[in-house]
């Protein structure tokens, strides 16, 4: 048997969306001040691996993101700092089984939309995001 | 007592016990399951003694969007199937949870062959639907280990209701979680979350619908996990309590045995204070030719035709070690300890052949090596005194993962010799080593497929231990065999060291004075060359 390939991502856009209750309490413990709006980062597979246990973790630049889920097209992730995009601006997404061996993906993190104060209200929720 | 005397006074686990029990169904009916996830309609019609609430789990993942669940995160259900003796019990209990895979097949269903088993002989056995989490997410196996731990409230809820059927049936203070593959590494979580007040900004005491927990855990058991897929803010989670795992050479999902990883954690020595013990044990279990798949009875195996063993070897296997744990820990049939200690011991209830290895570490011991001091030379650990000198071997301490994966943070020390009779000498001064306290000299121990070791030919060497002027010499291979790596299907073989047990009795028996123990002497006589990586040396019980 051979070795699982990596994800080959064809897109990553990032919308901005409405905090659930849950991202609020997050945001809160995290010592967010720009609370308003979360960032749906998702990235679009050219083909979806089978479901396994073994994960393929994915990082962007150095950065581990700790979670993401699967859509309809791809997986998404949720960034609830806006400060990630400019701390991570211009790296790229890149795939790994076992945190020492990684695998690029040529794809960088988009840059997030700005979101005023006054217009987060009117941001979609997650979930209509993703449909 | 010898292996054999010990498996003659035991009955084999793995088969049914005298008690009649019933199996039911529980759930959080009505949910409106579309016909592609039709599996699930079985828990809309729960026992009515056994309908259960939701959940909010979005503190901790979402679910997957691909998948039409008639739910949200914020109010999953509590489904599963319980196996539950007949009688006025209480019973103890242990619940079965599933990994991730395809999540329009229910994988709860996977379990119930153990389950029947343990309700057999007299404990309330569940496996509970996480399906919900599954797809192609990452990162969520604290939300499965909440799911579990809120599963546990379920039967603590009934346990204290008053006129529920199970009214005072379950013993709280007996209870095991099983996980399998990412439900084997959330049972981990799933030790420790058990023991916190909050996790980040959720508060774990029942306000906010999670919690409390503060179960009394008897063990936790992992069936082939992932590890670190989810890593508490804390660190990579140690569990602490008793901990088990077993795992398939063949496994073609989780085929770098990150479970080992776990624990390797799980129970370390404290460098601070190497003679503490917090009083609980792990045992290991390396099955040769078993894979992933099959230890879920309804998912289909990952492994193209002949690669792994058949199905209901698997299963065997699992219901036998599995079931010596259960009887141990939930029915204190402290007897059944024995094939935890030594895998030998089940060899009649095996299936024929089986290749196992296995490690034990009983929470009394006292490590004369556990090479955790840094990567320096070997030395004799702390409080016992002594030298370590090699004689025509190579003694390296090394950090390289012995199972492939991510990095390990546990040192081995790898032995490598050319030629006959070369060997690694610990002399201690035996002052500071009450060998005679304890029932068994304990050596962890494995071959590599590396070319000093000819292919698929078990390793072998001879223990020298003194006392005085009487010494006393025993090969390795009358201990337990030292296997060559099983090749794996995918990835780097996996040295996988076997825990060699020599009873202090025997010693006594050759005339060595465990009271007076001066060395151990690793002396490799039995063939011209070889490499051998050690864990550590113990006396324990």
């Amino acid at each position: 048997m051979q070795l699982p390939e990596p994800p080959k991502i064809a897109a990553v856009e990032v919308v901005p969306a409405q905090p659930t209750e849950a991202d609020r309490a997050a945001i809160a413990h995290m010592g967010v001040k720009q609370a308003y709006a979360v960032y749906v980062v998702k990235v679009r597979l050219k083909a979806k691996p089978p479901v396994t246990s073994m994960a393929w973790v994915l990082y962007v630049g150095d950065e581990r993101v700790a979670k993401y889920w699967e859509y309809k097209d791809g997986i998404y992730f949720v960034v609830f700092d806006p400060q990630f995009f400019v701390t991570h601006k211009g790296k790229r997404l890149r795939f790994s089984q076992n945190d020492t061996e990684f695998f690029d993906t040529d794809m960088e993190l988009a840059p997030a939309p700005s979101v005023a104060e006054s217009s987060a209200i009117k941001l979609p929720l997650q979930a209509d995001v993703l449909n | 007592m010898t292996i054999a005397e010990e498996a003659a006074e035991l009955r084999n686990p793995g088969l049914p016990g005298i008690a009649e029990f019933d199996t039911l169904i529980y759930g959080s009916p009505p949910l409106a399951y579309p016909a592609a996830l039709s599996q699930y309609v079985i828990y809309n019609t729960p026992d009515p003694a056994y309908v259960t609430g939701r959940i909010n789990v979005s503190a901790f993942a979402n679910l997957g969007a691909a998948t039409p669940w008639p739910f949200t995160n914020t109010n999953v259900p509590l489904n599963g199937h319980i196996c539950i003796p007949r009688g006025s019990g209480p019973f103890a209990l242990a619940v079965f949870a599933h990994g991730n895979h395809n999540p329009f097949e229910n994988s709860t269903p996977g379990y119930l062959y153990l389950c029947q088993l343990l309700a057999s002989h007299g404990i309330i056995a569940a496996t509970i639907d996480v399906n919900f989490l599954n797809g192609f997410n990452f990162g969520e196996n604290d939300a499965r280990a909440i799911v579990q731990l809120e599963h546990l409230k379920q039967f603590r809820s009934w346990n204290g209701t008053a006129g529920h059927p199970l009214q005072g049936k379950v013993d709280l203070n007996r209870m095991l979680i099983v996980g399998h593959s990412r439900g084997g590494e959330a049972v981990g979580h799933a030790s420790l979350f058990n023991r916190l007040a909050a996790i980040g900004p959720v508060i774990l005491d029942g306000s906010a619908g999670l919690g409390p927990y503060r179960f009394g855990l008897s063990a936790a058991a992992a069936i082939a996990p992932t590890d670190r897929q989810f890593v508490p803010a804390t660190g990579p989670t140690v569990v602490p309590d008793s901990y088990f795992i077993i795992h398939g050479s063949k496994d073609s999902d989780v085929f770098t045995f990150e479970g080992y990883h776990t624990y390797e954690r799980a129970h370390a020595v404290d460098l601070a204070n190497p003679t503490v013990s917090d009083g609980k044990f792990k045992a290991m279990l390396w099955v040769h030719k078993a894979n992933h798949n099959q230890f879920n009875s309804v998912w289909a195996p990952e492994t193209p035709p002949g690669v792994a063993m058949p199905r209901p070897s698997q299963e065997q296997i699992a219901r036998v070690h599995l079931g010596a744990l259960a009887l141990a820990v939930l029915l204190d049939r402290h007897e059944y300890f024995a094939v935890l200690r030594d895998h030998a011991v089940a060899t009649a209830w095996d299936p024929a052949a089986t290749e196992l290895v296995s490690q034990y570490q009983d929470p009394q011991r006292i490590f004369v090596q556990h090479n955790q001091e840094g990567l320096a030379p070997a030395v004799v650990s702390l409080p016992v005194d002594g030298t370590v000198a090699a004689d025509g071997v190579v003694a390296a301490r090394q950090l390289t993962a012995l199972v492939g994966g991510a990095p390990t943070t546990t040192i081995t020390l790898r032995l490598a010799w050319n030629s006959a009779g070369t060997r690694l000498l610990l002399q201690v001064d035996p002052a500071t080593l009450p060998a005679e306290r304890y029932k068994a000299m304990a050596l962890r121990v494995g071959q590599s497929n590396e070319a000093a070791n000819t292919a698929n030919r078990d390793q072998d060497f001879t223990l020298e231990v003194s006392s005085g002027s009487r010494t006393a010499a025993f090969r390795a291979s009358s201990l337990h065999r030292m296997l060559f790596p099983d090749p794996p299907p995918i990835g780097p073989a996996k040295i996988v060291m076997q825990t060699l047990r020599l009873p202090v009795a025997r010693l006594v028996e050759c005339g060595v004075d465990p009271n007076d123990l001066r060395s151990v002497a690793l002396v490799f006589d039995q063939r011209q060359t070889g490499i051998v990586y050690t864990g550590d040396l113990q006396f324990t019980n």
